[in-house]
């Protein structure tokens, strides 16, 4: 493991935008929610949970989705894929609780949950499960610096129980991100008749699966360009090809669910709320079905690219959408995020991203790279090595 | 305790008689030692003041201005928790903060809650209010002087109406004494009970001489309780649970064996 990293121009902007959010959360804990937030009586939720909670969540699906496909479904051609997406998975989670920490009104009891017995209420399982599951990422994950340090005797354990917990991961993850769409089903006269249905939990679950290989591809063409390994663009066309499945049905299950539930009307109405509606379903499903059904979208690196980031966008505007845009309270005053509630999402999702660079940087994550902590005449011997060394910043 | 009856109670809120007075918000503010606030005179609809509902107010009189006649009048309503037989809140609170009594009201655990707001998100009434200014902040909402009424005596509000526009007593007599009301007199009322059985019944029945939307009463509610949404896919999960990790467990198991002796055989093939 080589601890010494050199800060790029990119590790500077996520640390400054890191540290206004430290700012503003210095102000909300010393002001109240009330100093920093537009949250209000009727809208108790707004950005922080339809951002920093329920996409968090759902971007952190790349986790078990990845691991499904390699480890249950048996695809190891995308394991090269594993490691990238249990690390982001860890750190969408850490972030989600971050921002838990910030959004509750008491976060110095949120251990209540634990010792609660409410099994009617969502946010007991989502608690749960969320709970469990970022453990189950730690010990997950836990394996790649164990192994860097040496620690065989904890490794050795690790991998003893990695299929038990691997397979409570995965089946949490089920369960939590349809508990998160099950918590929305409880308001129907709030949320807009386009988001609300009583399928939410599938449609949260499918999203979440679905924005999950989006955001590997992302992160390996991220990571490919950054780290300047070439990206294995076989393995990214075959997952391409996957997505374009996933994509496809639950358009056709959005759709479907919208037919079903008589509410073609509403998406007809040239309301604001259509226009949002039909942006999410045009945009983040439907183009990128179609580009993804072009082989040589899914064989091309900008192809992919646009595609991938019109899904994972889609499920940002999506959750946004249920949760944020189309959660109306009739009677009363209307919301309108505040610069401190986004300012303090975009500073967790900034950290994140921060550690993220910074991790991959000096733990074996990308298996394409070459390993960083065997004997020192390794990383002087190949000039190529030096050349990626320079573009990783690590000296 | 001793209660003079066990059964579970209700409130009337006879809209027809209320002449909007407030004593019934100043009661529930001394009964509950809410701070007086500082209001603006005409900042809502008309002399209704305050605005809304809020963690210094749990119960506010509605002033509606509406054409009945030749003239505008003012058609008063009431905002109170409905205290429904199926809480949405308590359905939805992830610590059992709120909690419904056999008597009636849903009462508020402080020591439990953390804050999350599921239970304003969830209330179809939007009754709990937050005091976000607070460094530890809490739910506020009308309690149905559950205190009081464990002891025998009605709700603060209750004591103080000089027009008889609240009742309180057994829910089984209050929603007989409503049927009997709109029955004796079919001019005065609409014939609607709000509450009766809106998302499954409540605890406070309002009656009005208006439609209840016309004095901003939320209507179109299910008639069935909201948690029942919910429940349908709470309930399953144990069982989700133990068929995912069996599944996932097999096929992990089918996936290995496979790859494992697709490797055996690439020996035998090399060997």
């Amino acid at each position: 493991m080589n601890w010494r990293v050199r800060l790029t121009r990119w590790d500077l902007i996520l640390l400054a935008i890191t540290a206004v959010g430290v700012v503003l959360a210095v102000v909300r804990y010393a002001g109240g929610i009330g100093s920093v937030a537009n949250i209000n009586n009727a809208y108790p939720w707004g950005w922080w949970v339809g951002f920093g909670i329920m996409t968090m969540i759902a971007l952190g699906g790349v986790g078990f989705t990845i691991t499904l496909l390699v480890e249950i479904l048996g695809r190891h051609r995308y394991h090269v894929l594993l490691r990238p997406a249990v690390l982001m998975g860890l750190l969408c989670y850490a972030s989600a609780i971050v921002m838990l920490m910030v959004e509750l009104g008491r976060p110095w009891k949120v251990w209540m949950i634990l010792v609660s017995w409410a099994p009617s209420a969502a946010l007991y399982e989502v608690g749960w499960c969320a709970f469990l599951y970022l453990n189950v990422l730690v010990l997950e994950f836990a394996q790649v610096p164990l192994e860097e340090l040496g620690w065989g005797r904890a490794l050795k354990v690790l991998r003893v129980i990695y299929i038990p917990i691997m397979l409570l991961g995965v089946t949490l993850s089920h369960l939590h991100q349809s508990s998160l769409g099950t918590l929305l089903t409880l308001i129907p006269h709030k949320i807009n008749a386009l988001w609300w249905s009583d399928q939410l939990p599938l449609i949260f679950l499918f999203s979440a699966m679905m924005a999950g290989p989006a955001l590997a591809i992302l992160e390996h063409l991220v990571a490919a360009r950054w780290l300047g390994f070439p990206p294995n663009m076989d393995m990214l066309a075959g997952l391409a090809r996957i997505e374009a499945w996933l994509v496809g049905l639950l358009l056709v299950f959005r759709i479907g669910d919208l037919v079903v539930r008589g509410a073609v009307d509403a998406a007809l109405s040239g309301t604001s709320f259509a226009a949002s509606f039909w942006v999410e379903i045009g945009f983040g499903l439907l183009l990128p079905l179609v580009l993804l059904m072009m082989p040589e979208v899914r064989e091309s690196r900008a192809g992919l690219a646009t595609a991938c980031s019109l899904v994972v966008a889609g499920v940002l505007l999506h959750r946004l959408n249920v949760a944020v845009f189309g959660l109306r309270v009739r009677h009363w005053e209307t919301y309108v995020p505040s610069l401190g509630e986004i300012g303090i999402s975009l500073g967790i999702a900034a950290g994140a991203a921060f550690v993220f660079g910074v991790l991959v940087r000096i733990l074996p994550i990308h298996e394409e790279l070459p390993p960083t902590s065997s004997a020192p005449e390794s990383r002087a011997a190949a000039p190529a090595a030096a050349a990626w060394h320079g573009a990783r910043g690590v000296s | 305790m001793t209660t003079p009856s066990a059964k579970p109670k209700a409130m009337i809120q006879d809209n027809t008689r209320c002449i909007g007075c407030r004593a019934c918000m100043i009661a529930c503010k001394s009964w509950n030692n809410r701070p007086a606030d500082h209001t603006e005179f005409f900042a809502g609809p008309g002399y209704q003041n305050p605005v809304d509902l809020d963690a210094n107010n749990y119960t506010l009189i509605t002033f509606n201005e509406i054409v009945t006649g030749a003239q505008p009048d003012w058609v008063f309503g009431r905002q109170l928790c409905m205290h429904c037989a199926h809480p949405a809140c308590a359905s939805a609170c992830p610590t059992t903060a709120l909690t419904k009594t056999a008597l009636g009201p849903v009462v508020f655990n402080e020591s439990r809650c953390i804050g999350c707001r599921a239970c304003m998100q969830a209330c179809p009434f939007l009754i709990p209010k937050y005091d976000y200014e607070n460094l530890n902040p809490k739910i506020h909402k009308c309690t149905f002087c559950a205190d009081r009424i464990e002891t025998g005596l009605k709700p603060a509000c209750a004591t103080v109406c000089p027009t008889a526009a609240i009742s309180f007593g057994d829910r089984d007599d209050m929603v007989a004494e409503a049927k009997r009301r709109i029955a004796t007199a079919p001019g005065t009322y609409i014939p609607e009970i709000y509450g009766l059985d809106d998302v499954g019944g409540t605890s406070v029945l309002h009656l009005s001489s208006v439609p209840f939307e016309q004095i901003g009463y939320i209507t179109g509610l299910p008639k069935t309780p909201m948690p029942d949404l919910t429940h349908r896919w709470l309930r399953v999960t144990p069982h989700f649970f133990a068929l995912l990790y069996a599944v996932f467990g097999a096929l992990t198991w089918i996936m290995h064996r496979r790859s494992s002796r697709a490797e055996s055989k690439d020996k035998d093939h090399t060997t």
